[in-house]
């Protein structure tokens, strides 16, 4: 470490946040180094945790005028690693102390949250109100809002709700972004981003954290339906599993907590009894209504839909769908998170568009079998537990090839998944699939098949909004594919 | 300092734990209706990831692969956990072929305690050793003179487990039978069992230690001398049946007596048994509302959550009511894994101090436990509340319940 940072600029950072926040204990440090995935997390010379929005414009400013990088970490959940980080130079800033709920406004239907908040928490104030954010397929236990909102955390879901981020800039600048009080004077509520001004929020939304720092947000919630049901139909092949979808969706408005997923039987079975026959493919969808008049006609129009796609059910899978839609008071309405929080360290998502998915997963899926035959070869015991794709809406698919691995204390095995992650999404890119991670290993892939156009455009913004270039120093560069020696 | 592959015995013997965690995190964050959060120690700390579940199996996996080596830092890690394993409860990485946890976080932390308490003695906090030092002594944890044991039982004529044949043999512990504050339960459970009677003998001065936190606080070698004498010392009074005073005991007794003869049980499993078998009636009305504190020995490791219940739904005019974080979602009261004992104890007290007022907010009027470690904790960090709970033992209910006085 550096002896200003060390010293001085330690003591500044202590004055802010208060001495218990701020630390260069190696060992602290060192808990910082990795993350949920294999590619890595931030090395650092000092981790603060910021408690408030002032607190943080303060540290940026102080950064900023020292030009020492600041590296942001939310529930340290992303899975294709993080900004690497200075041990010398970089100061780490840990933003989950910041898991405030400031207001569920259910007049205005909207929550806003310090983004350091875990969405499991996000997620429980709304419930408590009646409410729900629409906290899609990522692992609500571990992501942060403000990751979730930057790319790190992948599903891009939450996005569309965002009315509006606070955000500091590198010079320490406080920036209300959001068609309410941040940008009109006269407006005291945020209700949508992208009136009296251009979408500024919709800029910092998925820029790995790359323009400015997120302190806090305001997110559109929803009122709970007052009727929920679930329909779940076995089929042996992909292609009329995903027509029932296609036909689901394209001839109904579709609404947005109807949900379809389409399961593998390697992703079904997980959820099955261990005798129980698990078709090839089976699709599961959430069926809301306000009342049961409305909920039994959406239903016999899936029940048709399905049939009509040679879709089948039986008592086992009624008795699921049953079982889903009464939920306990615990899980209530939470089942899709709680499916996305197996999926964890090796996990592999791609977004395609509807129009041709099923090919290109299979193409997919004979690529990853492919690999795994080859560490059979090499004798690393990994092992494919299941796959699962996931319906978003009505234009892109989203897909996810997950593999579990037993030997993981064996370097060559961690060696291997890490270029498995990496080659795969390579792979599914050169087939058009663009993932939504924009942190890490991933930040770099997106970046690299940037136009020359949006790579200006992004280049121009971040001369402008962080000139020193203290934000997040090395996302989107290529610092991780230069290390796989592309 | 530094530690060679072949110094780092218990944390070789716990790998496939360690390198299993996916560090996802969920044993940091995870929150639902039912968790509030799953970190005692995080939410009492700075919140650094040392001091989460995640960090401390990073720290493990650092050390065994030579990445990190043993310093204070490390040893303030190791120690700043109550080992209550809210963090495996909460876990989701579970095998696939056959469902079951993973992942044994208390036993990752308890290796790397123990490999730094063998290795790197100096390390460790003087509180910690002095501990292990009064074990070595006196035969207890406290420093207690070992004629202190069975003081509890002035007064109450009980059979001598090593001179007399009797069914059952009553395991007060440590913290219950020496503790002057605690000895009053010990004397009433006696007191209880003589009124249902139940024909059981104790060991008095004899009765050891159980080896619970010397195991705790990493002293494997000193926990398995205890316990393999006490196993010999146990068996040798023919009793059918233990039944501990102390979550902690019982927990040691059943989960790493391997060979003790006798079937052993919490005094709550054994009054359940004796309320339905009406052998003790409860008569005596006392309008109280009580939260039951799941001790996290009994509750979580042992599973043990209905019984208490059931000895609470039993007594006239107690209504129970749960905190949001109950049965195997409990937080720890703070006294867990030597955490009163970490930088004096001021972490213990403000996880106390949360577990009391969750007790409060679910609007308890007391809060009832099996644990003198538990009782003890509560005790000491309600004092500093607005509104302080009394803390009562589950045996004090039933004590009063089935009328007895004195």
């Amino acid at each position: 470490m550096t002896e200003s940072l060390s010293g001085d600029f330690k003591k500044a950072l202590e004055e802010i946040v208060g001495c218990n926040y701020v630390t260069d204990d190696p060992v602290t440090r060192f808990t910082y180094t990795q993350d949920a995935s294999l590619f890595g997390g931030t090395q650092s010379a000092l981790v603060v945790r910021p408690g408030s929005t002032e607190e943080v414009s303060r540290i940026a400013a102080l950064a900023n005028r020292h030009r020492v990088p600041l590296v942001m970490r939310g529930g340290g959940a992303t899975i294709y690693g993080q900004c690497k980080g200075d041990p010398d130079r970089t100061v780490l800033l840990d933003m989950t102390r910041m898991d405030r709920i400031i207001e569920v406004n259910t007049a205005g239907m909207t929550v806003t949250a310090e983004a350091g908040i875990i969405i499991d928490k996000l997620v429980y104030a709304c419930k408590k109100e009646g409410c729900y954010v629409y906290a899609p397929f990522a692992p609500v236990h571990m992501v942060s809002l403000g990751g979730w909102m930057s790319g790190a955390a992948g599903s891009a879901s939450l996005w569309p709700d965002i009315v509006s981020i606070t955000v500091v800039l590198a010079d320490g600048t406080i920036v209300k972004t959001g068609g309410g009080p941040g940008t009109n004077v006269h407006q005291p509520i945020f209700y949508n981003r992208n009136l009296g001004g251009p979408d500024f929020a919709g800029l910092f939304i998925g820029d790995g954290g790359s323009f400015g720092i997120k302190t806090e947000a305001t997110v559109r919630i929803t009122k709970y339906p007052p009727l929920i049901r679930a329909g779940i139909f076995a089929f042996d092949e992909i292609e009329p599993a995903l027509e029932l979808v296609r036909l689901h969706v394209e001839r109904r408005t579709l609404q947005r907590f109807d949900p379809m997923m389409v399961f593998a039987a390697g992703a079904m079975k997980n959820f099955m009894g261990d005798d129980d026959e698990v078709a090839p493919f089976t699709v599961q969808a959430m069926i809301q209504g306000h009342d049961v008049a409305e909920l039994e006609a959406k239903l016999a129009f899936l029940n048709r839909l399905a049939e009509q796609c040679g879709g089948g059910h039986n008592f086992l899978l009624d008795a699921m769908a049953e079982s889903m839609a009464t939920p306990s008071e615990d899980s209530e309405m939470d089942w899709m998170a709680i499916f996305n929080s197996f999926g964890l360290p090796a996990w592999l998502p791609f977004t395609l568009p509807r129009q041709g998915f099923a090919g290109v997963y299979k193409k997919l899926l004979a690529w990853r079998d492919e690999r795994l035959k080859e560490a059979d070869r090499l004798g690393l015991h990994l092992r494919t537990t299941w796959d699962m794709f996931i319906p978003t809406d009505a234009s892109t698919l989203i897909g996810e090839i997950d593999c579990f691995f037993t030997d993981v204390d064996n370097p060559e095995a961690i060696v291997f998944i890490r270029s498995l992650m990496a080659d795969f999404q390579k792979y599914a890119h050169s087939l058009g699939s663009i993932d939504v991670y924009n942190q890490g290993f991933m930040a770099d892939l997106n970046a690299s098949c940037w136009s020359p156009g949006f790579k200006r455009l992004f280049e121009l913004v971040k001369a402008s909004l962080d000139p020193n270039g203290i934000l997040n120093p090395g996302q989107w560069v290529g610092s991780y594919l230069n290390e796989q020696g592309e | 300092m530094t530690m060679t592959k072949s110094s780092m015995k218990e944390l070789e013997k716990v790998r496939g734990y360690i390198y299993s965690c996916r560090k996802c995190g969920v044993c940091r964050y995870k929150m639902t209706g039912r968790v509030p959060y799953v970190c005692p120690v995080k939410k009492a700390s700075p919140g650094f990831e040392n001091f989460s579940s995640r960090g401390k199996m990073l720290l493990a996996q650092a050390l065994l692969e030579g990445q990190i080596q043993p310093s204070a830092g490390l040893a303030r890690a190791a120690y700043s956990c109550t080992l209550c394993g809210n963090c495996m409860t909460q876990c989701g990485a579970t095998d696939p072929d056959t469902r079951k946890p993973l992942v044994d976080n208390t036993a990752v932390v308890e290796a790397m305690r123990a490999d730094l308490l063998r290795e790197c003695p100096d390390l460790i906090d003087e509180a910690y050793r002095r501990v292990l030092a009064h074990t070595r002594q006196y035969g207890n944890p406290w420093g207690m003179p070992r004629s202190a044991r069975g003081k509890w039982s002035k007064g109450l004529t009980i059979k001598d487990a090593q001179k007399e044949h009797a069914d059952v043999l009553l395991f007060v512990g440590c913290t219950m039978g020496l503790n002057p504050e605690l000895a009053r339960r010990a004397h009433r459970a006696a007191a209880v069992l003589q009124a249902a009677g139940v024909d059981f003998a104790m060991l008095g001065a004899a009765e050891p230690c159980c080896g619970s936190v010397q195991k705790r606080i990493g002293d494997t070698e000193l926990a398995s001398e205890m316990i393999s004498g006490n196993i010999k010392l146990l068996n040798n009074t023919g009793c059918e049946t233990i039944v501990t005073l102390c979550a902690g005991c019982c927990n040691m007794l059943k989960a790493q007596y391997t060979g003790l003869t006798a079937k052993v049980y919490h005094l709550v499993e054994y009054l359940a048994r004796l309320i339905k078998d009406k052998k003790i009636v409860l008569a005596k009305n006392r309008g109280l509302t009580v939260a039951y504190h799941d001790p996290c020995h009994l509750g979580r490791h042992l599973g043990v959550f209905d019984p208490p219940r059931a000895i609470l739904k039993a007594l006239p005019g107690i209504t129970l009511v749960e905190r949001a974080a109950t049965r195997e979602n409990t937080i720890c009261c703070g006294a867990g894994g030597g955490m009163r004992l970490f930088e004096g104890g001021a972490f213990a007290q403000d996880m106390g101090r949360e577990a009391v007022q969750a007790a409060h907010e679910a609007g308890a009027e007391a809060i009832v436990s099996a644990c003198p470690f538990c009782e003890t904790n509560l005790e000491a960090a309600a004092q500093g509340l607005e509104a302080p709970l009394p803390v009562y033992d589950i045996i004090d209910l039933v004590y009063d319940g089935a009328g007895l006085t004195g």
